[in-house]
Order: structure tokens, then C-alpha cells, then sequence
């Protein structure tokens, strides 16, 4: 995708979300909306793992938690304005995140997966155990200032702006993670991902670059904590809960990982079905797992990998002036 | 001091039962069974309804037979179809089973606690080095090390355990020596998921049943065999006795770090070994 491309999409995608929060009436639809794109984000950074390192994580939700219980602590304690707040939360958690992936992304394989498993129900167990100041099980209320960024709070958390910051951050976070990934970056973690033998036989150093698309997948993640704490006012250790993973890396399976925005897509389609099932979200987690099983089975590139193709058979197509039999459109 | 450490060894006891599975289904399919918790609680649950029907013991048998049916039929339908696919995706398979078994059984037994009594014979306490101790504990003890135990002379020692152990280090060469590598693949997921069923009907009696009894016995057990070395049965059986041991001490002299203590024991030897005291497989 050309350069010019890329920021023209990036418009068209920012003004739709102005376009959707004016165009919808409805607060309730608005607000399923900005939790979809909350987790959405959180869902970019799993994606993001898991497309530039292969790695699958079951605990990122403890970086998506903690981002939260910074802000929340900071701010209960009134050290810092929030706007320093939330850098310290997501500069944290970043640090935090490239000092454990120094560490973890040496695991080989599928031990990954279960130490981030680990690792994030370490931060359940420590947040749910502790007393005090973070309110143990019961979670703690995030007292947000009046004002933030210089932008009245009670404005802002109305459901339509509210939509609008969301999106505009889950749009810019995409552009901001394409233009890094076309960069010498990009290139040397996708190298490392296919064959990290071949990576360090041309030299290139390969510990760093892993523990950096952690960090960054990470940071990532805490930005959609930092914003769901926004969205609800609160912070439980159920945001660090492993299921909260596993939820996020269903999203990322949805949606596929060949197009980054792939489990962004995967994220907003759960929460439109979570909210289309009603009466039967009951047993969301059967249906969801049985989902899962179905995606991985029949459509391994998610729906963003089986959208690309399509868009590129049309295209095809399109080029040969006559359409393509249906057999050589499909996969 | 000592029944801290008795303590430790009953609940080391658990966690061999468990990761002996686990290791099982990861030599031969390569695979780290997400839903094992899962499964180890449906197992607890058939256990209750079993036992509250008939007795205990009858449960203790009937529970592993019908698990080790749904594992054969779990890898012939399941796992044996997904072999050629990449091993994080048939993971994830695993992890929507998972979700299916959890929302089972939550469904059928309700989200409330259940409890099964300890069987009248093993009702009593036993005086073991001037500390009375329940003779139930010192049976779970007995079952752990009878399955250490056993499966170790099996593998070593037997015709199908030399199979199982050519097969889980290559598969393709031990299929062209004419070993029928998928009918013993599905034994082996069979006996896997029996234990985990028979670590769940052990467990009722002195852990309660609940829907959180599956995660807090799966991260445990995961704790477990990432120490060990995937896929290394010894190395996951002397990791589950010294994780059993370091949460009950950890519980009595370090309470405010007990939860963490297995975690922190992971990291310091991932540090060390990143394969496993035992690995040296990925």
C-alpha cells in the first residue's frame, strides 16, 4: 500500500467514525460501539504479536489491567496531573513488558503461550489478593479529573464523543503501527518470525527485535486499558483475568492476522454478535468456543485473510475484463 | 512443619496425576491441551453425580472409562484430523473445547459449590510421625505415586510403552516400522484424558467443586511441565511434588507471597534452563 494510500485510508476511516457517531441516534448502540473499539485495540496489540513474532500470548490481559490500575492508583493518590498519569500508565507497562520479554520470548514455542498464561494470572492473583488502596476483589473506582487534555471530561464522556476519541485512537494507533512495520523494523521481525536460525546467521541480532514487538504489543494493549478505565470510571482484577485473554485472542483468530487490522475487525464482530445472541449470552462461551474451533478448522486466515482474497480476485478479474469462474476466486 | 509438608506432597500428588496427561498428549500430538482443566473438571462433576448415586468407588471407575472414551473419540475426531496443521492453531482447538466443557458444566450442575464426602473407609486419620493425618490424603498420596510410578515401568518396560516412546520422538519412522501410530495416538489421548478424570473424582473429596476449579488446577499444572520440560514426564513429576511443597509452605510462612511463589519459581528457572529442568524438546 502506497504511502498516500495509506493516509487516505486513514482519513476516510476517522471521518466514517465522526460520520457514525452523528448518524446513530441510539447511546446504547454508541456505547456497545466504543467497548468494541476498546477492545479492539486491545486486540491489536495481541494480533500484533502473534503476526510480527508467531507468539501466541494468554496474558496480555495483564498488561490491558494494569495500565488501568496505574492510572487508578495515581490518580487516588494525586501524584501526578492524569494527563502525566496515563503516560506514566502506558510508558510503564511498556518498559515493564520489553524487561519480561528479555526474558519470556527466549521460551521456545507453545511454553510461550503458557508462561504468559502464568505470568498474567500472576497479576490476577496479586490484584485480587492485595488490600487497600487497589480494593482487593471488588476493583477500585478511577477518579478521573474534570478536565483532560484541556477538554471538558463531562463532554467528553458522552457516548458519541466518547466513540469518536476511541475510534480516532484505534485508527491512528493502525497508522501508526503500519508506518513502523514499513520501516527496517518491520523487516527484521518479520524475518526473525519466519526463521530466526537464518536471522542470526545474516547477523542480525535477534533478542531485542522479539522483545520489542513484546513491548510494543504491550503498549498496545495498555492503551486500550488506559481508555476502557476512560469508558468505565472503574478497574476490577476481572480485567486481568486470563479468560479476558482468551477472549482478546478469539478476536485476533476471528479476525485473522494477514491484514493488521485484521483483529480489530475480529473484535468489533464479537461484541455485534455477543449483542445479537440476547437470551443466549448465556452460554456465550459455548457458543463462542464451538466458533473458534469452526474458524480455525474451515477459514485459518480469519475473516480479514478471506476478505483480502476476495478483494483480490475481484481485482483479478476486474484486470482481465471477464470475471474468473468461481472455483479460481475462492481459496 | 510436617503436615505442611504432607500437605504439599497430597497436592504434589494431584498435580502428578494431571501433568502426566498433559505430558501424554504432548508427546504424541504435539499438542498442550488447553482444555485438560476443563476436562479434569468434568471429571470432579461426573465423580459427584456418580458417587451421590451409587458410592464413591464405583465413581472412581466409571469416571476414568467414560473420559478415556471421549479422549479416543477427542483425538480420532479431533486431534488426529488437525495433525498436519500448525500446532498454535490446534491449541487454540483445544482452548474452544475448553470454553464448550466450562459452559457444559456450568449448565449442568450450576455455578454454585458442591462438595462429595470423604468414602467411609478412608473416614479415619492415621498417626504418621505423632501428627494425626487423614487417611484420605495418604490414599491421594498412594495414587500418585501408583501412577509415577506405573506409567514409568509401562513405558520402559512394556512393548506399547516402547511404541509410545518411539512414536512421541518421531511418529513417521515408527508408522513405516509398522506401528499403527494412530490407534495408539488415540490410546494415548484416551489414557491422558482418564487421568485427568480420575484427578478430578481423587480431587472432589477434599478440594470443592466449583467452575474456577479448572483454571486454578490447569495454570498449576502448566506451572508444572513448563518447569519440568515439555513432554518430560520426569521432569514434570519432580516439578509437581516440589510446586506441590512450595505452595504449602509458601501458604504458612509466606502468606502475602504464597500466589506467587510458583510463578516466581517458573521465571528463576526459565531464566536459567529456558527448555525446562528436563527439555530439550520445543
Amino acid at each position: 500500500m502506497s504511502l498516500v494510500k495509506l493516509f487516505a485510508c486513514t482519513a476516510l476511516a476517522l471521518a466514517a467514525g465522526g460520520a457514525v457517531a452523528s448518524g446513530l441516534g441510539s447511546a446504547t448502540v454508541l456505547s456497545l460501539l466504543t467497548q468494541a473499539t476498546v477492545y479492539a485495540i486491545f486486540a491489536l496489540g495481541v494480533g500484533l504479536l502473534l503476526r510480527q513474532n508467531a507468539m501466541v500470548s494468554f496474558g496480555h490481559a495483564a498488561f490491558f489491567g494494569a495500565a488501568g490500575y496505574v492510572v487508578g492508583i495515581l490518580l487516588q493518590l494525586q501524584a501526578v496531573p492524569a494527563e502525566a498519569a496515563i503516560l506514566i500508565a502506558v510508558g510503564g507497562v511498556t518498559l515493564f513488558a520489553f524487561l519480561l520479554g528479555l526474558v519470556v520470548v527466549r521460551v521456545p514455542g507453545i511454553a510461550f503461550g503458557m508462561l504468559t498464561l502464568a505470568v498474567g494470572q500472576m497479576f490476577f492473583l496479586t490484584a485480587s489478593r492485595s488490600r487497600g488502596l487497589t480494593g482487593g476483589a471488588d476493583g477500585m473506582n478511577v477518579d478521573w479529573p474534570s478536565t483532560l487534555f484541556g477538554i471538558e471530561l463531562s463532554a467528553l464522556l458522552r457516548p458519541g464523543p466518547l466513540f469518536v476519541l476511541c475510534w480516532s485512537v484505534l485508527v491512528l494507533t493502525l497508522l501508526a503501527l503500519a508506518l513502523l512495520l514499513r520501516t527496517r523494523f518491520g523487516a527484521i521481525t518479520e524475518a526473525i518470525r519466519d526463521n530466526e536460525e537464518r536471522a542470526r546467521f545474516i547477523g542480525i541480532e535477534t533478542l531485542l527485535p522479539r522483545a520489542a514487538v513484546f513491548a510494543l504489543s504491550a503498549c498496545v494493549a495498555s492503551i486500550g486499558g488506559v481508555l476502557s478505565t476512560l469508558n468505565t470510571g472503574f478497574v476490577s482484577p476481572e480485567t486481568l483475568h486470563w479468560s479476558v485473554s482468551g477472549v482478546a485472542l478469539m478476536m485476533v483468530v476471528v479476525g485473522g492476522t494477514r491484514a493488521l487490522w485484521g483483529p480489530a475487525l475480529g473484535a468489533i464482530v464479537y461484541f455485534l454478535v455477543k449483542d445479537l445472541l440476547g437470551d443466549h449470552a448465556n452460554h456465550w462461551m459455548a457458543i463462542f468456543g464451538a466458533g473458534l474451533i469452526v474458524v480455525i478448522v474451515f477459514a485459518p486466515e480469519g475473516l480479514s485473510g478471506a476478505l483480502q482474497r476476495l478483494a483480490a480476485a475481484w481485482r483479478r478479474a476486474g484486470a482481465a475484463g471477464h470475471p474468473l469462474p468461481l472455483t479460481e476466486r475462492l481459496p | 512443619m510436617f503436615i505442611h509438608l504432607f500437605n504439599g506432597l497430597v497436592y504434589g500428588a494431584l498435580l502428578i496425576v494431571m501433568c502426566a496427561g498433559l505430558a501424554l498428549i504432548y508427546g504424541l500430538r504435539r499438542v498442550v491441551n488447553f482444555a485438560h482443566g476443563a476436562l479434569y473438571m468434568l471429571g470432579a462433576y461426573l465423580g459427584y453425580t456418580i458417587a451421590s448415586q451409587t458410592s464413591f468407588w464405583v465413581a472412581l471407575v466409571a469416571v476414568p472409562a467414560v473420559m478415556a472414551v471421549l479422549g479416543a473419540l477427542l483425538d480420532r475426531f479431533g486431534l488426529r484430523l488437525l495433525q498436519d496443521r500448525d500446532p498454535l492453531a490446534v491449541v487454540l482447538v483445544t482452548f474452544g473445547l475448553l470454553l464448550i466443557v466450562e459452559d457444559f458444566v456450568q449448565t449442568a450442575w450450576g455455578k454454585g459449590n458442591l462438595s462429595v464426602p470423604v468414602p467411609a473407609l478412608l473416614n479415619t486419620s492415621v498417626d504418621l510421625f505423632a501428627t494425626a493425618v487423614p487417611a484420605y490424603r495418604i490414599a491421594v498420596i498412594a495414587v500418585g505415586a501408583a501412577v509415577a510410578i506405573g506409567l514409568s515401568l509401562w513405558l520402559r518396560h512394556s512393548k506399547l510403552g516402547l511404541f509410545v516412546r518411539a512414536s512421541s520422538t518421531d511418529p513417521t519412522t515408527t508408522a513405516m516400522q509398522g506401528v499403527n501410530t494412530d490407534a495408539l495416538s488415540a490410546g494415548v489421548v484416551g489414557l491422558g484424558t482418564a487421568l485427568a478424570g480420575l484427578a478430578g473424582v481423587v480431587a472432589a473429596p477434599f478440594l470443592a467443586l466449583s467452575p474456577s476449579m479448572s483454571s486454578d488446577v490447569l495454570i498449576d499444572s502448566f506451572v508444572v511441565v513448563v518447569i519440568g520440560g515439555l513432554g518430560s514426564l520426569a521432569g514434570a513429576f519432580a516439578a509437581a511434588v516440589v510446586l506441590g511443597l512450595i505452595q504449602a509452605l509458601g501458604a504458612v510462612y509466606l502468606p502475602d507471597a504464597a500466589a506467587l511463589l510458583p510463578f516466581a519459581l517458573m521465571v528463576a528457572v526459565l531464566l536459567w534452563k529456558p527448555a525446562g529442568l528436563a527439555g530439550s524438546r520445543t
